[in-house]
């Protein structure tokens, strides 16, 4: 009996050693492999190239996921020996799985940055300085300085962006004519929109479904000089809570007003598209980045326009963003490769032709003149109102710093009780100054 | 030598259950003590955890409205959920305990929302049944009340999560069916002799029989609560909203982790969540002197 066990125990051991030395055995082939492929890389003659397995992750809609995974398809048939796995998910789901991967060290190669998250991660050392392979493995000289200016952060290039956008409100003409407004006047303020929205909510319409609290109160306030977040990020960019009161009561009684849905409606159909206020003929418009416009107009499937951002100072307030950005992250280990593959996103025209402008439109200048026979209707609109806002807008304001998204939070939660008539823009202001600076001052 | 042979037999002992104890160490022991530590540090997943001592804590106690919110939106959630929900699977048990020829089909068919129960899918089917146009409102508005604004007001939206967790009743419903079964007939036989009622016979032999899986049900229950997630995560995107009216403990702690990357300040959340359980688990023990009834004491 004994004896039995004894011996069952070996095997045992046996068993564990033998899976230990397994994987030992494949992490070394793993690694031999790796070398095995940059050499290749790096000696581009040689016909067998090595195959090589890239990571890359995004975030989007339905029709981004499936354009993206054609344009992958596309980039895998002219090289044959890469393979590409892809991972994509929601806005908020993207970054919650992003943030576990990066304290793993498991983050995939080529990811989809955003302007709120890429200084975190560049600064966490996360991501790879793009700069060598700049103009080497993706060509940038059709680009303009402005916009890739927007990838830097502490002096280096950490994202290329896929493409540029700006605010506006997009809305439906007929609906607009519907809520009684023949037109809106090119060179609006704030008075002049809150007059408009009260006259559509006098037709049982919405003017809009609110403004994104973060996006468009940092408009408002470059429009008067400041900004949400100071230069270094270590404080709000603003001190007088007079604007802040301005800005959300202005909201608020929009609300109130019916001009604006309230947050119980606007919590309803929060994040799907289809069940937007605009879509079941009940509100105007919508503010949002121009990029959002094509998948928008494809839902709403009823002839719509753009109207630009209120003034006064709106050439102050306004800027080019980039949508979003292709970053390549400092654990992966193809990097040149992963830079090939954005080069391929930036300059390649067939696939620029899938991509369709969904991703802003597109930053290189060639790519532009070969897609404008080819764009549809609603995306040459988004390119011309784009390419009309450009020569108005101002340089971008840095990238919004480590812990801007919990204050991004704070100050959607403090909006919704604003506009639930729970507080008061007065009551709050002070209170999300301090709170947010106290955050702020960690970095 | 014979020392030898005990240290080899017990070997073999550990031998079989290393699966469990490795599992356990990796997987339980280890991060508990982990997060132990990362609770009194400043960690962010990026940069090596500073040490705060008790920073978290005083934070979370002094200086965080939403962290009293989400426990108090929990308590409420608990203490009307649990017990709801012990009702509704002990009205159920009762009447699949009945001799019908369907039975086997009815119990299949109640049980079936538990076996879906946690899943993401029954939270978006809540969130469509609770929607403005769902089914819900337009019941009501059958009976001429207007309809509620299940996500715009914060108490209604908790209600929907309560009504929810009442639903997935299933497992305590087959653990209260066993206990029923295991009541014998001679007993209500008895009491009809002696001229009790239906009610009466549920108040004076079922529910004290029924007592220690009554205990049972309602610890397990009551953990399981505190600890709900996924409901309240796809009902509200995520956000707790509207007016963190759904924001429960597990879903703050959920977003001052990986929304946040406040892993520090989740660490210590969680450990609180742990003391939290732990005090609301041994009041539970400490009450059930007074009422529940074991048959081996002599009802004492």
């Amino acid at each position: 009996m004994r004896k039995k066990a004894t011996m069952l125990l070996t095997v045992l051991m046996l068993l564990i050693v033998t899976a230990c030395g397994n994987s030992a055995n494949t992490k070394e082939t793993q690694a031999t492999a790796t070398e095995g492929e940059t050499t290749s890389t790096e000696a581009t003659s040689t016909e067998t190239k090595k195959d090589i397995t890239l990571r890359i992750a995004w975030w989007g809609s339905d029709t981004r996921h499936e354009y993206t995974q054609k344009v992958i398809d596309l980039y895998k048939s002219a090289n044959p020996h890469v393979k590409i796995d892809f991972e994509y998910a929601s806005f908020d789901d993207y970054w919650k799985k992003l943030a576990p991967q990066a304290a793993a060290n498991q983050l995939p190669d080529i990811v989809q940055m955003d302007v709120s998250y890429i200084s975190q991660y560049a600064k966490n050392g996360q991501l790879e300085d793009l700069s060598p392979f700049m103009n080497n493995q993706i060509q940038l000289s059709d680009v303009s300085e402005n916009v890739l200016s927007t990838g830097i952060i502490e002096g280096k290039q950490y994202g290329i962006p896929t493409g540029v956008n700006v605010l506006g409100f997009q809305y439906d003409p007929a609906l607009l004519t519907k809520a009684g407004i023949d037109t809106i006047p090119e060179d609006w303020d704030w008075d002049k929109y809150e007059e408009l929205a009260v006259t559509a909510a006098s037709n049982k319409l919405f003017f809009d479904s609110g403004m994104a609290p973060d996006v468009f109160f940092n408009y408002y306030l470059r429009t008067k000089g400041k900004t949400l977040y100071n230069p270094e990020g270590t404080a709000l960019g603003y001190e007088d809570d007079a604007l802040f009161i301005d800005f959300f009561d202005r909201l608020a009684r929009l609300v109130k007003a019916g001009a604006a849905p309230d947050p119980g409606v606007a919590n309803q159909s929060k994040g799907i598209v289809e069940e937007s206020d605009l879509v079941k003929e009940k509100g105007v418009g919508i503010w949002q980045w121009s990029n959002q416009f094509v998948g928008l107009q494809t839902v709403v499937n009823r002839p719509m326009d753009f109207a630009p951002m209120i003034g006064p100072d709106m050439e102050k307030g306004l800027y080019m963003q980039p949508s979003m950005y292709w970053s390549v992250t400092s654990n992966s280990k193809a990097k040149e490769e992963a830079a090939k593959f954005i080069d391929f996103w930036v300059n390649d025209v067939e696939a620029n032709k899938l991509i369709k402008g969904d991703r802003g439109v597109p930053i290189s200048g060639k790519i532009k003149e070969s897609l404008a026979p080819e764009l549809s209707d609603q995306t040459k609109q988004v390119f011309e109102f784009v390419a009309a806002m450009e020569p108005k807008a101002s340089p971008m304001s840095p990238a919004p710093p480590v812990g801007s998204p919990e204050i991004i939070a704070m100050l959607a939660d403090y909006a919704e009780e604003i506009n639930f008539g729970q507080t008061t823009a007065a009551e709050v202001a002070p209170k999300f100054r301090e709170a947010a600076n106290a955050i702020l001052a960690n970095n | 030598m014979r020392r030898n042979g005990v240290l080899k037999s017990n070997l073999t002992g550990y031998a079989f259950i290393s699966p469990f104890i490795i599992g356990f160490l990796a997987f339980t022991l280890i991060p508990m003590v982990i997060s132990l530590y990362l609770s009194f540090t400043n960690y962010n997943l990026f940069s090596s955890p500073r040490w705060v001592g008790f920073d978290n804590f005083d934070k979370m106690f002094t200086n965080d409205p939403k962290y009293w919110n989400s426990v108090r939106v929990t308590l409420i959630y608990v203490l009307l959920g649990v017990p709801l929900r012990l009702m509704f699977a002990l009205f159920i048990a009762m009447i699949l305990n009945t001799k019908s020829r369907m039975v086997g089909a009815y119990r299949t068919m109640y049980y079936l929302p538990s076996i879906i129960g946690g899943s993401v899918a029954v939270s978006i089917m809540w969130r469509n049944i609770f929607s403005n146009e769902g089914i819900v409102n337009s019941v009501i508005g059958w009976f001429g009340i207007t309809p509620v604004q299940w996500f715009g007001n914060p108490d209604a939206s908790l209600v929907m999560l309560i009504s929810l967790s009442v639903w997935q009743f299933g497992s305590s419903m087959l653990i209260f069916l066993a206990g029923l079964k295991n009541i014998s007939v001679e007993m209500y036989e008895a009491a009809g002799v002696d001229g009790a009622k239906p009610i009466r016979k549920f108040f004076s032999i079922t529910l004290p029989l029924l007592s220690p899986i009554v205990l049972f049900n309602l610890i397990m229950q009551t953990i399981s609560a505190f600890m709900t997630f996924v409901p309240a995560y796809i009902i509200s995107k995520g956000e707790g909203g509207p007016m963190d009216g759904t924001m429960l403990y597990s879903l703050y702690l959920f977003r001052q982790a990986f929304m946040f990357n406040n892993m520090g300040y989740a660490s210590a959340m969680a450990w609180m969540m742990l003391i939290l359980i732990g005090i609301m688990t041994g009041l539970l023990f400490i009450t059930s002197k007074f009422w529940v009834f074991y048959e081996s004491e002599g009802g004492r």
